[in-house]
């Protein structure tokens, strides 16, 4: 009798941290990640304050959807933020991924974000992004594999109707910088 | 003797736990590059499934652990970090490796403005990102060729890009018409057209005469107008004529038609008329009593 007492007192508190664990595991791809960006090495002109606030605003919604689309196997996602090359390329790795029967799980812990080129008419911007990621492979719920690194990416973000997106994501070798 | 067995087994279970888990090592390339083959080799015995997650795409292979996996270039289009899993039973192995963009072989070419006056200085500006043939951004430094021409007379400049991007300012040249401005990478090579206009008139060929003088009517007309590197102004560009009399300003905006401009304005007695187009200022014509 004691022994179903305690077992009753101890369901809600366990119900709270399977919904803490839940919301961790499969809740972070739909935060936006942290974005700090530097605009002290960009040429050959200066980036504006409201573009600087614009691009920090739409490059972490990228990097969001991105994380959505490969957890879920979804492109949808991804047509807002990307355009050209970046959605072809990241449209055809969810479909790959799809037809594999695998999914990716992105932890985003944030990117240290530096401009490097911001294009006289304002239309292109190209960014050198330190990212802090950790990255798992799964099939199922099976974990293929796991790691958690810094990876560098440049991108290139061009001006849409009412926001920049991003042209091209390319990840790079550190040694490349 | 019984422990010493016991050890025996020990090192034993030992050394075949390593050994399994050590059964699908991979060996993967250092400087894989996208559009090359591309041998990933395996350790261990059995069936296994080779994944490889890249960038932009996932290939997938059925395989025999033990010896090499041919990728071939075709598969391979991706540039970037890719994670290579081997999975045969329940213990997955992977790798990260990274696989490099292949040589330039498009280009992305801005080129802006697409109309620009003559004679301005880096009022041009070119920007190229430089691509492979799969899309991938060539992030190793190439030199970039960019050449600015108005029928074949004009400068070439050399620059090296840099993070897959370069770029140049440019002065538009003393000749109105059609620039070519030509970006190249090795055979690779994309045109843009930038119009060359006149520039503003200059001040000292904007000058007016009477061309007609009637009793309630003066017309006034300018000589053919040119910007200061003889170009001539286009049609259509608005000139202002203003005549001051003690009645008190007339203005007449008139356009260039067929490189000269003209207007009428009320006859006076006594009367100042000047023109200007823009920021230019012309000559002023006095008109006394009996002109």
């Amino acid at each position: 009798m004691k022994l179903l007492r305690i077992l009753v007192l101890m369901l809600p508190p366990a119900f709270v941290v399977c919904g803490v664990v839940f919301i961790v595991i499969h809740g972070r791809a739909d935060v936006k990640p942290s974005v700090q960006l530097s605009t002290n090495n960009v040429r050959p002109r200066a980036v504006e304050d409201t573009t600087q606030a614009a691009i920090m605003r739409d490059y972490s919604s990228a990097w969001q959807a991105l994380n959505v689309a490969l957890v879920n196997n979804s492109t949808a996602p991804l047509n807002e933020n990307f355009t050209g090359f970046a959605l072809e390329k990241l449209t055809q790795r969810v479909k790959d991924q799809r037809g594999a029967g695998l999914k990716t799980r992105i932890l985003d812990h944030g990117h240290h974000v530096d401009a490097i080129f911001y294009s006289r008419d304002g239309s292109a911007i190209e960014l050198h992004d330190t990212a802090s990621l950790e990255t798992q492979v799964l099939d199922g719920s099976t974990v293929l594999h796991s790691d958690n690194a810094q990876i560098q990416y440049l991108a290139v973000m061009t001006g849409a109707a009412d926001r920049w997106q991003v042209r091209v994501l390319e990840s790079v070798p550190a040694a490349q910088h | 003797m019984r422990k010493l067995l016991l050890y025996a087994a020990f090192i034993l279970t030992c050394w075949f736990a390593a050994d399994s888990a050590r059964g699908a090592e991979l060996r993967l390339p250092e400087n894989a590059t996208a559009g090359q083959p591309m041998t990933v080799g395996t350790s261990g015995q059995g069936d296994a499934v080779l994944y490889l997650v890249g960038p932009g795409q996932v290939i997938k292979h059925n395989i025999k652990l033990g010896g090499n996996v041919q990728i071939k270039g075709e598969e391979l289009h991706s540039a970037g970090r890719w994670i290579a899993i081997v999975r045969s039973g329940s213990n997955p192995q992977s790798q990260a490796f990274w696989v490099k963009p292949a040589q330039p072989e498009s280009l992305s070419f801005l080129a802006k403005p697409s109309r620009v006056p003559v004679a301005q200085h880096n009022a041009i500006s070119g920007t190229v990102f430089l691509f492979d043939k799969f899309r991938n951004l060539v992030i190793q430094p190439e030199p970039v060729s960019f050449n600015l021409a108005v029928n074949g007379a004009g400068a070439t400049q050399s620059i090296t890009s840099h993070e897959g991007v370069a770029w140049i300012d440019a002065s538009s040249g003393p000749k109105e018409g059609a620039a070519q401005f030509v970006a190249s990478v090795g055979s690779t090579t994309v045109r843009r057209v930038v119009q060359q206009v006149a520039s503003e008139p200059c001040s000292g060929s904007l000058r007016m005469h009477v061309a007609q003088h009637e009793k309630d009517m003066i017309v006034v007309q300018t000589d053919p107008i040119r910007d200061c590197s003889g170009n001539p102004v286009p049609d259509g560009t608005i000139v202002s004529f203003i005549e001051t009399d003690k009645s008190g300003k007339s203005t007449v905006d008139a356009r260039i038609k067929k490189g000269f401009a003209q207007a009428e304005l009320p006859a006076s007695s006594e009367a100042t008329i000047s023109v200007a187009s823009g920021v230019t200022l012309g000559n002023e014509l006095h008109l006394g009593a009996g002109q």
